[in-house]
């Protein structure tokens, strides 16, 4: 009893986030316009590591976090590639990763969009000489859509993802 | 021996006996050995290299250290492709032997395990990477694979003893790595993993660059450890060339070196919480994080800290005004992270989610050498800023957290109170915020080589590098999460299937610094 009367006035768990990016509302507000007329308000991304460093997924992950939030913009990230509108492919592809990816791509339904995410994706990078990778991901599945960058930051990944429902709706 | 000039102790810690002991042939090693066993010695690292002076000669150099009696040991022999194992021994090297016999195609004689390790199905027959006579570019690999060269797990057969198989593919937003688990109803009675899917080829795209432009690639190691991997080369390039950064410079890099520890720690802790479905309690750890990530932008220009470290200094100094900021900022870090700490841990279903979930006893550091906050969980004291200091830590020495539970919840709270000691360090440092230059530009990168090692978020990074003809001839990392993951094979036994996720947030380690 006591500590329900303790629960009713101790402070709230929560907390107010503080200094949101403006450039990210903005953009996000623009994607949710389009996620909702192109994708009837929801948009399902799948992400695949194919060579990365992890700093991309790190990035990915972030998107999810109190200051950026892009659920509230319709955009969630999926278990399975079988619930997958987008695919968000990073790293250069290695030799070990070339099959599994090719099987991701072949299960998620169609129609679907590959974004690289990260300059290895897209070129290569670093590692575009070495006897490990395959090669770029536009090498092993067709890609639509390249968000260049070391990692790329949210709002730029937010950015590419608006490019690519532009294209889409069109 | 072309290259190996004497350089004393390959740490800077005067209080450590060093011996280095260079064996014309294998004889004898295995006695040696196993002496080390007994005095309850650790392998620190095992590394093979060509000489540079005889093609398809190989030199395998062990490093076991012995804490108890203050003692490295370095063993060196000389083969031309069959060698001992020490796996019965020392459990870690198995990883090691499978490592050296995919990359150079060395035979380690007597080993348990001799499956191919970085190499998967898809590689060609003799195939060695490593060795200087293959010349770095795109291969051609197999696609139709026999089925003798398929990979075999390790199978469980009985009643009611079923597999499940995870990955490479996860669920979560994380790297790729396959987990097979044996179960029997719910309870896991074997798990065995299999990584290296993200195995680029690191160490041999090193080799003929020079020292500075391999700072990039030792960025990439692991997207979160840039700091560490990179300041580890720069200890080993510095080591080689006689290079004393100055006080500033070494300040700075441990500012970046904790900030990064911050960011980490901070992922992890809210990776744990969310795991059990407790995402009130994860928010204020990633709210931190990413203000945390956005100051380091401000700071180091990057959201990760690459292109920061350079041989011999930074690439650029901090004024005071900024620094103050962070100060003040790192404060408020503190303040949140304790409350958000004490929140957690007052939830009583928190807790029960946590305590005794996935322990990892403390007889298994030494075998696996485990290091980090996964080994301080576990009841080791050990911390390679406080062992072998190193920069800034000659002059500060950080505060260590231990535990001897081993459970996920020893690990949640010594992770909360590592990010609270590090805000703590950093006040300290900039309190005491040293002048001068930043870097040291003019240098000549004499021939030789060295070990460093680094304690990064996950544990301790370890980094040898040979420089020959002015250029890297072999550059080996061994991050902590290679000898760490084992750990994992142990600490899921007897947990039920659904408990895995937040025991491998616990531990929370990097596939690709893995895999390299």
């Amino acid at each position: 009893m006591n500590a329900f009367f303790r629960k009713l006035i101790q402070k709230p768990l929560s907390e107010k986030v503080e200094a949101k990016d403006p450039d990210f509302e903005f953009y996000g507000n623009q994607l949710k316009k389009e996620i909702n007329s192109v994708f009837k308000r929801s948009l399902a991304i799948r992400e695949v590591d194919c060579g990365s460093d992890n700093a991309a997924e790190i990035e990915i992950n972030n998107l999810s976090s109190p200051y950026y939030d892009v659920e509230r913009f319709g955009v969630t990230f999926v278990a399975s590639p079988r619930h997958a509108d987008v695919l968000f492919v990073t790293g250069a592809v290695t030799h070990n990763m070339k099959y599994a990816l090719k099987k991701v791509y072949d299960a998620a339904p169609s129609p679907k969009f590959v974004v690289a995410v990260g300059d290895e994706a897209c070129n290569g990078g670093i590692f575009k000489d070495s006897y490990a990778i395959y090669g770029p991901v536009s090498s092993v599945i067709p890609v639509d859509m390249e968000i260049l960058g070391n990692p790329p930051e949210p709002v730029e990944m937010i950015k590419g993802l608006l490019v690519l429902m532009e294209k889409a709706g069109r | 021996m072309v290259n190996s000039p004497d350089k004393g102790n390959i740490f800077d810690n005067t209080a450590v006996n060093y011996e280095k002991i260079v064996l014309p042939n294998p004889a004898g090693f295995k006695e040696k050995v196993i002496s080390l066993k007994e005095s309850g010695s650790v392998l620190l690292c095992l590394l093979c290299l060509e000489d540079p002076s005889s093609k398809d000669v190989f030199r395998l150099i062990y490093l076991f250290e012995n804490f108890d009696y203050m003692q490295v040991s370095e063993i060196e022999y000389v083969t031309d492709g069959s060698a001992i194992s020490v796996s019965e021994l020392f459990p870690v090297a198995s990883l090691y032997e499978r490592e050296i016999s995919d990359g150079f195609g060395v035979v380690f004689e007597g080993s348990y395990d001799r499956r191919r390790l970085f190499l998967h199905e898809s590689y060609p027959d003799n195939f060695h990477p490593l060795r200087k006579s293959f010349l770095n570019g795109p291969i051609k690999t197999r696609d139709e694979i026999p089925e003798e060269d398929l990979y075999v797990f390790k199978r469980l057969e009985g009643k009611g003893v079923y597999e499940v198989a995870v990955g490479p593919v996860h669920a979560g937003i994380i790297e790729p790595g396959h987990f097979r688990f044996s179960v029997i109803g719910e309870t896991i009675f074997n798990l065995e993993t299999r990584f290296y899917y993200l195995h680029r080829g690191i160490e041999k795209l090193a080799e003929g660059k020079k020292p500075d432009e391999c700072l990039k690639i030792a960025e990439s190691v692991s997207g979160d450890e840039a700091a560490s991997n990179s300041v580890c080369l720069c200890l080993a390039v510095e080591r080689i060339a006689g290079i004393k950064p100055s006080l500033r410079a070494e300040a700075l890099r441990g500012i970046a070196l904790e900030m990064e520890r911050i960011c980490s720690l901070l992922s992890d802790c809210a990776g744990m919480l969310t795991d059990v479905g407790y995402p009130i309690g994860a928010s204020p750890f990633m709210a931190r994080k990413e203000e945390c990530m956005r100051i380091i932008k401000r700071l180091f220009g990057h959201r990760f800290m690459r292109g920061y470290m350079r041989i011999g200094g930074v690439s650029h100094d901090i004024v005071s005004t900024e620094l103050l900021v962070l100060e003040s900022f790192i404060a408020g870090i503190e303040e949140k992270v304790k409350e958000a700490y004490n929140n957690a841990i007052n939830s009583s279903t928190l807790i029960d989610r946590l305590a005794t979930t996935g322990i990892i006893e403390p007889r298994f550091v030494r075998p696996l050498n485990l290091t980090g906050p996964v080994g301080r969980a576990s009841g080791s004291r050990r911390d390679v800023r406080a062992d072998y200091p190193y920069g800034i830590y000659k002059s500060f020495t950080p505060e260590l957290f231990s535990s001897d539970a081993g459970d996920v919840l020893s690990r949640f709270m010594i992770k909360s109170e590592d990010i609270m000691a590090s805000a703590r360090f950093i006040k300290k440092i900039i309190c005491e915020m040293p002048e001068g230059e930043i870097n040291d530009i003019n240098h000549e990168i004499p021939d030789g080589c060295a070990f460093a090692m680094v304690e990064g978020a996950r544990g301790q990074n370890l980094t040898y590098l040979n420089v020959y003809n002015g250029t890297v001839w072999r550059y080996k990392v061994r991050t902590a999460s290679f000898t760490n993951w084992l750990s994992i094979e142990h600490a899921v036994m007897n947990n039920i299937v659904p408990d895995f996720p937040v025991i491998n947030k616990s531990l929370n380690l990097s596939y690709s610094g893995n895999d390299l």
